[in-house]
């Protein structure tokens, strides 16, 4: 059965969001103020109590479990602050429940790990001295801020590798659902793998989870009878992982390191950290600086790809940093012009760069990449 | 001098309630034994769970909020039950009457005074309409409804995921998997509680008067419990089977209509949150009287809260549905057991 | 003067122990005294008769026996220790097994099949020819003829009933308690049960035999236990007794067996309820055939036949639960083929049907829920739409006092009520409305002698008062009492109609077995 609170995760991007231009922060900073409003008032650390919705359960090693390990950063941070979290927050009414529940026990922050809209909202609403925060977000109020990561970089980068390793120039992906996430990615990561093979291509099989090891196993085999040896997805867990150690392919991951499920086959991870993050706006709120921000976290402040695999060649290596280290020292963006649709149609203009907000909205596949666009 | 159980014809109903409020002590302490087991405080969090739900506006809104779904699941089924039809597919008539309600309220603009009762009534015929060839195969072919009904909640969970992910999302793209924010809802009269919980009582006081007070309460009395015995009186067995499934039908819509209006305010997959499901467990508790459905929705919609409360105090989903598996299991059994009685024999086997 | 001690007139030797002793025994349900100190001693080599109206607690002293049920005092005493019984598996290891007036067969399991199932000594695994041979081997051993190989539904009744036996013996049953064995056999069927039953006792067993005919236990028992509102009366040997006797320590009063036809010819009169060429058929199959009948009121007509000629369809018919297939029903001269159950009951046809737990009652429901099944839709018990629970229950004392049951709660379900008191109660409920015809299926089954009496005494009552009865029954004996006119029906067909005064038994009978009044 198919379950929405799955499909939330990192919620549906819409394209022609009015997500306000000017939203989406440029690389070099962390977050801003959106307003000039009044911040909330500081709490004392005693009395100071931080509450986390999850998606999923801690312990999926994937999405949840970072957001748990910022938790743990920000007790480790603040000695003595309370903290609660609830996992598998279900997308209903019940979700309301527990925010509720929160603001009831004493809540000054709470962190919504993934999207829950109005479930969320309607509580923000009645709780104006509680500073909310919701993981890609993009309703703005005066306690609710949002946030996310550009995770395309880091895509890219994995993408070098990808393309360096593979002998078939064949890629796989198993995609969870044909959201902007997954778009995103898939372009990322073909594009930097055309760098070093201009002849790769993605194909992408949907599986519609989040989480589902056996689908996700099932899609990495079927991938990789279709002549796929370099898999990547987008999973919580380390399925098609073991598929590509198993049979002698390779493969990216997302969220944590997993290698030990396969160092063989191990090329990275697009891994994600929000510990700095959590840290700094927690501390924002007991200080009585905090007012909501809306940003994404850069690549190296929040998302990165993780240290190389063992059998990834030093050379592999090294041209994928120069890529990342020019991304990170010189503000380079790989997505500029000219960028054609899978159907062959131009949508980006020669020289053009895309914006970071086109990026996170990014919904269509470009040329190269099979099985997202209808 | 040895004691055996003795299975008594029908339960004394002191003998009942006093094994209802024993089980429920009994389901408790052992609950609070696993929790001490994990190392929790048992009687703390029993605290906590009893002042958060019972001791601030907060929590009882949260209460009465759980509450009102459940009255409406729990009444469709009691109701289909007079009949002695199982209606498993409350949840799918909850589903489609949310659908339609939120079809009228999103698309056929209109007054407020006017789209309220529109949409109630729409949702009740939806739900209705929804147990139609259920209602229908049973009463001419006689396919078992327990079949038909469950399959069909399927269907309409799909359906209503499909419409508020496709052709209804939201188009302001604020929202994800739901449709846009109805523009009606129903209205509060204390806090987050809307007028779906007092027309929900009044619905199940109505229906036990219906019941006890009426012809046709007495001719589908009959009807349920020896369709046999209707014929032979001359009552019209299958006109009061089909209208009573689709009472049923109706009521978990209206349900459907009261929480996508009142309480959730956009249409969206998984709206009914296993209220129909549980609905069946608030209806068998209650033995299928209206009036006893208020007693066991109330139960029913405690323990849930309690679980949420559990769950902010660090507990897993997976320990609270197991917690409140234990209670509903307990009760079960207590049922049951009322209709023993522990008797001595005279010499030892 | 010393009597002949029981061993010595069973022909045993002096001081042989009883099989099986009750000493003492009390059981009590709630509100009700099923058994109190009852004795009873059962011998080897003996047929014993349980005799005693419907609830004087026959059923509730031998499932005690049984180990259904626990007693509350008393004890039961098998080679001359007490035991306790706690299921009727620990019984049937004492060697105590019964045999249910309603079997308990897998119907869709062959004989085999069943004699072995929740048998300790089936074999683990064993093949189907192998578990065929040991049945054939315990049926020639035991003397009662079965196939091992035929399933179940496939027996007739008297079959059934072997199996049953069989299934009991074969677990080494030396008390046999057979509850109302002979209700659905033939004539031919039961002389063979009573063969068999004869050279069971003869090997030094016994025989408990519970019955509510008076001839049966006379024939077939050596003695014969009382009971009376769950009280032993007496044990007598059936030597010294006589139908009468019986009949009277049973109810407690003298009970007069006789000519109940009424003798005054002019009451009956014009015709009510007319069958004119009636033919009922279903998926194929005749029920009905031709039926043509004239009903005239303030007369009895017996509808005589062996059950399941058509009898039941007749009735229906008749009461507007069916309609025929061909030809007309005619209710004081107005065509009611098609008016349904509830019209014809409206214009006062009452129905005692022939299950009443399945037809006439729900049995789950309420006392009053059930007595005002009638009445419920008119005033005083509803206005309009409006149902009144208060009037209800009222109308339900004044049946159940016309009806003579005591009733401790009328928000009992009706299944607590003993078979004799729900029938007393349908009876009651139907004779109020059948204001010109009352169609009475089987009444007296199952009922004992005092509670048929006071049942034929109500149909003569409504006959007086010029109602117009149809009484079908598989008591010849009964409707040649009752009945002014009997039909026989054969394969749906109506064979001949005679009247009863001075009706040729022989005849009927032939007509019973199909063939045409001469």
């Amino acid at each position: 059965m198919i379950s929405i609170k799955s499909l939330s995760r990192r919620g549906f991007l819409n394209m022609g969001a009015a997500a306000g231009a000017g939203l989406l922060l440029p690389r070099t900073g962390l977050v801003r103020p959106a307003f000039a409003q009044a911040p909330l008032a500081p709490v004392d650390v005693k009395d100071a109590m931080i509450a986390f919705g999850h998606t999923g359960p801690v312990s999926d090693e994937g999405w949840t479990w970072a957001h748990d390990q910022g938790m743990k950063a920000v007790e480790a941070a603040f000695p003595g602050i309370r903290t609660s979290f609830v996992e598998s927050v279900p997308y209903s009414a019940d979700a309301t429940r527990i925010f509720r529940q929160f603001v009831a026990d004493g809540a000054n922050m709470v962190f919504a790990t993934s999207n829950y809209g109005d479930f969320l909202y309607d509580v923000a609403k009645r709780a104006p001295e509680v500073a909310f925060y919701e993981c890609d977000g993009r309703t703005h109020m005066d306690n609710l801020g949002t946030y996310y990561v550009q995770h395309w970089y880091p895509s890219y980068v994995a993408g070098i590798a990808a393309g360096a390793m593979s002998k078939s120039g064949k890629l796989g992906y198993v995609a969870s659902f044909p959201v902007p996430s997954v778009y995103s990615g898939t372009n990322a990561f073909l594009m930097g793998a055309r760098t070093v093979n201009p002849a790769a291509t993605v194909q992408c099989i949907v599986i519609n989870s989040w989480f589902d090891p056996q689908a996700a196993t099932q899609a990495g085999t079927a991938l990789l009878d279709n002549g796929c040896d370099v898999l990547f997805g987008i999973m919580d867990e380390a399925g098609y992982l073991q598929v590509a150690e198993a049979r002698g392919a390779k493969a990216v991951m997302w969220n944590t390191d997993l290698r030990r499920y396969g160092p063989k086959a191990y090329i990275t991870s697009i891994m994600v950290d929000f510990k700095p993050f959590y840290v700094e706006q927690v501390r924002r709120r007991l200080a009585g600086e905090w007012t909501p921000t809306y940003g994404l976290l850069p690549m190296g402040q929040g998302v990165d790809r993780d240290a190389w695999g063992e059998t990834v060649p030093p050379e592999v290596a090294a041209k994928a940093d120069a890529a990342r280290k020019k991304m990170m020292e010189e503000g380079w963006s790989p997505f500029v012009g000219e960028i054609k649709d899978s159907k062959g149609n131009i949508k980006v203009a020669a020289g053009q760069k895309m914006t970071e907000e086109e990026l996170y909205h990014w919904d269509w596949s470009i040329e190269g990449v099979s099985g997202l666009d209808a | 001098m040895s004691y055996r159980l003795q299975r008594l014809p029908v339960a004394k109903p002191s003998v009942a309630f006093a094994a209802r409020i024993a089980s429920v002590v009994l389901a408790l302490l052992t609950a609070g034994l696993v929790l001490k087991l994990v190392g929790m405080e048992p009687l703390a969090l029993a605290g906590r769970v009893l002042k958060s739900t019972f001791g601030s506006s907060f929590g009882l809104e949260d209460l009465a909020l759980l509450f009102t779904p459940l009255l409406y699941c729990g009444l469709a089924v009691a109701v289909a039950l007079r009949i002695g039809a199982w209606n498993i597919g409350a949840e799918g008539q909850f589903n489609l009457g949310a659908f339609a309600a939120a079809g009228i309220a999103l698309f056929v603009p209109g007054p407020d005074w006017a789209q309220l009762p529109a949409m109630a009534v729409t949702g009740a015929l939806a739900g209705a309409a929804w147990i139609l060839v259920p209602t229908l195969a049973r009463a001419y072919a006689g396919v078992s409804e327990l079949i038909t009904t469950l399959l069909l909640n399927f269907v309409a969970l799909l359906l209503v995921y499909w419409v508020s992910t496709g052709p209804w999302l939201d188009p302001s793209g604020h929202a994800l998997a739901t449709t846009a924010r109805l523009p009606v809802s129903v209205p509060e009269f204390w806090g987050i509680v809307h007028w779906g919980l007092p027309v929900a009582v009044i619905l199940a006081v109505g229906l036990a008067a219906v019941f006890a007070f009426t012809r046709w309460g007495y001719e589908v009395r009959i009807g349920g419990s020896n369709p046999g015995a209707a014929r032979y009186a001359g009552m019209p067995v299958r006109r009061h089977l089909i209208a009573v499934m689709l009472l049923s039908g109706a009521i978990a819509g209206l349900g459907g209509m009261m929480e996508v209006a009142g309480t959730v305010g956009r249409l969206q997959g998984g709206i009914s949150n296993n209220y129909g499901y549980l609905g069946i467990m608030v209806a068998v508790l209650a033995r299928a009287a209206p009036l006893g459905t208020i007693a066991t929705a109330f139960l029913m919609a405690t323990i849930l809260n309690g679980g949420i409360i559990l769950q902010t105090q660090g507990l897993t989903t997976h320990t609270v549905l197991a917690l409140t598996g234990l209670i509903l299991l307990y009760a079960a059994i207590g049922d049951e057991a009322a209709k023993y009685r522990i008797v001595k024999l005279a010499k030892g086997a | 003067m010393a009597e002949p001690s029981i061993q010595s007139r069973l022909g045993l030797a002096p001081g042989t122990p009883p099989l099986v002793s009750l000493r003492g025994v009390g059981k009590v349900f709630p509100g009700v005294i099923a058994n109190a100190d009852v004795d009873l001693d059962v011998f080897p080599g003996e047929i014993h008769a349980l005799l005693g109206e419907n609830g004087a607690g026959k059923s509730t002293l031998m499932n005690i026996l049984t180990g259904i049920y626990q007693p509350d005092e008393g004890e039961i005493i098998v080679g001359g220790r007490a035991v306790s019984f706690a299921s009727p598996v620990d019984a049937i290891a004492a060697g105590i097994g019964m045999v249910h007036q309603h079997f308990k067969l897998v119907r869709a399991f062959t004989v085999a099949e069943n004699i072995h199932l929740g048998w300790s000594e089936t074999p683990r695994r064993i093949s189907r020819a192998a578990l065929e041979a040991r049945t054939a081997e315990l049926s020639s051993r035991l003397g009662l003829a079965v196939n091992p190989a035929a399933r179940v539904a496939e027996l007739s009744t008297g079959e059934q009933q072997r199996v049953e036996i069989l299934r009991v013996l074969a677990r080494k049953a030396r008390v046999l308690i057979l509850d109302e064995p002979t209700a659905v056999l033939t004539p031919a069927e039961a002389r063979e049960l009573f063969a068999a039953l004869r050279a069971f006792v003869a090997e030094g067993n016994a025989v408990i035999f519970i019955s509510h005919k008076l001839d049966e236990v006379l024939e077939i028992a050596h003695r014969v236990t009382i009971l009376r509102q769950g009280r032993k009366v007496a044990t007598d040997w059936t030597e010294a007794c006589t139908e009468k006797s019986l009949a009277q320590q049973m109810v407690g009063r003298e009970i007069v067996l006789s000519d109940m036809r009424g003798t005054d010819i002019g009451r009956i009169g014009a015709p009510v309820l007319a069958l004119e060429g009636v033919s009922l058929m279903s998926e194929g199959v005749t029920l009905l055939k031709n039926v043509s009948l004239e009903l005239r009121a303030g007369e009895i007509l017996g509808i005589a036949g062996v059950a399941g000629n058509g009898q039941r369809e007749l009735t229906q018919v008749m009461t507007g639960l069916a309609v025929p297939t061909t030809g007309r029903v005619w209710l004081e001269g107005a065509d009611v083929t098609r008016a349904g159950a509830r019209r014809i009951a409206a214009q006062g046809v009452g129905h005692i049907p022939e299950d009443r737990l399945h037809a006439g009652m729900a049995p789950a429901l309420s006392i009053t829920d059930n007595a005002v099944l009638r009445e419920y839709a008119k005033p005083p018990l509803s206005l309009g739409p409006l149902f009144r629970p208060w009037r209800a229950t009222r109308l339900a004392r004044e049946i159940a006092a016309a009806a003579e049951v005591m009733v401790p709660s009328f928000e009992m379900p009706a299944r607590n009520l003993s078979g004799g008191n729900q029938q007393r109660l349908v009876a009651r409920r139907e004779m109020r409305i059948a204001s010109k015809v009352l169609v009475a299926a089987y009444p007296s089954r199952g009922l004992d002698v005092g509670a048929i009496n006071t049942m034929m005494r109500y149909f003569t009552e409504l006959r007086d008062a010029g109602v117009a009865v149809v009484l079908v029954s598989e008591e010849l004996e009964e409707l040649l009492t009752l009945a002014d006119r009997i039909a026989v029906m054969f394969h749906g067909e109506i064979m001949g109609v005679v009247p009863a005064e001075g009706a040729d038994i022989e005849a009927i009978g032939l007509m019973m077995g199909g063939r045409h009044a001469a």
